[in-house]
């Protein structure tokens, strides 16, 4: 009689236990796929990728993979990294967004471009995310603005062609994308960054 | 030619070579433009459809060289993993784990298969087969690709202390706790099975847990379990983990399968960390299974427990592509021929960010002529695609 008490209870038991998981699904609700999926933070996701990738992982470069594919990916990564459904989408807009597969134009115009940005708001929009604010470097193989051997040492021409087109590191886990994975910069935007880190962080 | 005709001649120069230049940036820009719908529908296949078809996977091959028994070239895992994705709202994922039996013949075992749904921005529900979430190793890190190590960590393995996989359902998800990021799962899952030695009745002995997800639950008794874990700098990860719920024998050396033996308790608890900063890595985890007491039944017996621990130390050597690991492990089974202390050294070499060349020595201190005391020398390639 005992037994069987005890057999019923635990069977409520497991029973409850599977009902409050079934029945959360209607409760929460679906977030909305009308958006798919919504764009995210440039900035805040290349800090998350940098903050989390590399716990478990060698840092995957975003060429790596096409921006379908990353969608896939960062879905798989949020289940396995724990991360959130807005950290998954600001990752994934910064990878699609580092992943410029269409080259637009290989003849640049010579025309000026309009500039309203400063080098400081250039430099706190888009590359803080990985170089940082003290212009060390953010995550391992990131190279170090500070250094005097480090990328500041080449000449302006250098530099700006390396922004405005991309560029790779030795040792570093991914390519910088053209123009910090941020289209809408212009050429007078990346000469004042430059200007910017200059002075900010050459000593 | 007076002064009007030549000012007239110039401002005609003038507007003549505009003409020039504006030609030449028109004809750019619809080069540039004819270039674009080239890409552009080119590019038109990878627009985003409602559903997204991915594989991904990882694979390892490599030679072994262990104390007292023949050196060997050996395939280790083949394990492709599918992406069947509904827009941002369900995704199904499995991994195969396809390998090469020493007799040639080939083994194929569905590691995982999960339905996820994404209910929000901090919740998804899991249903189907999953991997543990004790701990990390066995859901994040046993990935030939992603571990730094060709073996895994004693008690690791598919036949150790810590739990493989689960049938179950699970919720799991992140979500910031005052600043402070952190993740969770709990799941409720058939929980394993338990296997004993011995050739008589009041001579059994717990030897082993079947702890690979089952589609059956023999003693209908569910496991439930989960992990938490925070994050409080971003660097550093801190993780507690633990399971309870009860398990039967159900087979005999792995062999004999028993019937109306009396549900155990069964409990987990698991601790682990994870810390980096620029090219270091350091991480552990502890997990200690325990099985509780069966008076009555065929096998019945004294409970056992099992309990494994490691400590992993990596340094990449920016900017080669160079990596140093170190690993120690301490791993306590009921069967003393498997208990094993094991210290790992190894040099990696990333190839590219998830092809790795690996070469390691395991020092292994085990019961004198077991498997567990042989020292291993191991190379591996592995390669995350």
């Amino acid at each position: 009689m005992k037994i069987q008490k005890f057999k019923n209870s635990a069977r409520m038991i497991n029973a409850m236990a599977l009902g409050v998981l079934f029945m959360s699904v209607p409760v929460i609700g679906f977030a909305s796929g009308a958006d798919y999926p919504p764009r995210g933070d440039f900035a805040k996701g290349a800090q998350t990728w940098a903050d989390n990738c590399g716990r478990c992982h060698n840092i995957r470069a975003a060429n790596e993979l096409r921006d379908d594919q990353w969608i896939s990916t960062a879905f798989h990564m949020r289940m396995r990294a724990g991360l959130t459904g807005q950290e998954t989408r600001d990752v994934l807009t910064f990878l699609q967004g580092s992943n410029t597969s269409v080259k637009v134009s290989t003849t640049p115009s010579s025309s000026a471009s309009v500039s309203t940005l400063s080098g400081k708001e250039v430099y706190g929009q888009t590359c803080v995310a990985c170089h940082g604010a003290n212009g060390a470097g953010n995550f391992p193989g990131v190279p170090n603005l500070t250094k005097k051997s480090g990328p500041l040492s080449k000449k302006d021409d250098a530099l700006i062609k390396n922004i405005m087109g991309g560029f790779q590191s030795p040792g570093s886990p991914m390519a910088m994308p053209a123009k910090g994975g941020n289209p809408d910069l212009n050429k007078k935007d990346i000469e004042k960054t430059v200007e910017y880190m200059r002075k900010q962080f050459v000593k | 030619m007076n002064l009007k005709t030549k000012a007239l001649v110039s401002a005609m120069g003038i507007a003549l070579s505009g003409n020039v230049f504006a030609a030449t940036e028109v004809e750019k820009l619809r080069a540039d433009v004819e270039q674009l719908k080239k890409d552009v529908q080119a590019a038109g296949e990878w627009k985003e459809p409602s559903t997204i078809i991915h594989m991904s996977g990882y694979a390892d091959v490599g030679y072994t060289s262990t104390e007292n028994a023949n050196d060997s070239f050996a395939v280790g895992t083949f394990a492709p993993i599918f992406h069947y994705q509904y827009r941002d709202l369900v995704m199904l994922e499995s991994e195969l784990d396809i390998k090469l039996k020493d007799d040639g013949s080939t083994e194929v075992v569905l590691e995982y298969l999960t339905i996820d749904l994404f209910l929000n921005d901090n919740i998804a529900f899991v249903a189907g087969k999953f991997l543990s979430p004790i701990g990390q190793f066995r859901q994040n890190l046993h990935p030939s690709w992603i571990n730094k190590l060709p073996s895994p960590p004693p008690g690791f393995g598919h036949d150790g202390a810590a739990p493989v996989s689960e049938i179950g359902m699970q919720l799991r998800g992140g979500f910031p706790v005052g600043g402070v990021r952190s993740n969770y799962a709990v799941y409720v899952a058939n929980g394993p099975e338990l296997i004993t030695e011995g050739d008589s009745p009041g001579n059994f002995e717990l030897d082993g847990i079947d702890a690979e997800g089952k589609n059956s639950d023999i003693d209908n008794k569910k496991v439930f379990g989960g992990r938490f874990a925070i994050l409080p700098i971003t660097s550093l990860e801190l993780g507690l983990s633990a399971a309870t719920g009860k398990a039967t024998v159900t087979s005999n050396e792995g062999t004999e399968v028993l019937g109306d033996e009396l549900a155990r308790d069964y409990d987990v608890l698991g601790f682990d960390f994870a810390w980096q900063q620029k090219g270091v890595t350091v991480r552990g985890e502890y997990v200690k299974t325990k099985v509780g007491d069966a008076t009555t039944g065929v096998s019945a017996s004294e409970g056992a427990d099992w309990t494994t621990m490691y400590t992993q130390f990596a340094y990449k050597f920016l900017p080669s592509k160079f990596e140093a690991v170190a690993r120690y492990t301490d791993f306590d089974s009921v069967g003393t021929s498997k208990d094993q202390k094991q210290w790992m050294l190894g040099v990696n070499y990333l190839i590219t960010n998830s092809v790795i060349g690996k070469i390691a020595y395991e020092i292994n201190d085990g019961e004198t002529g077991a498997k567990a005391d042989d020292d291993r020398l191991m190379f591996q390639l592995a390669y995350g695609f």
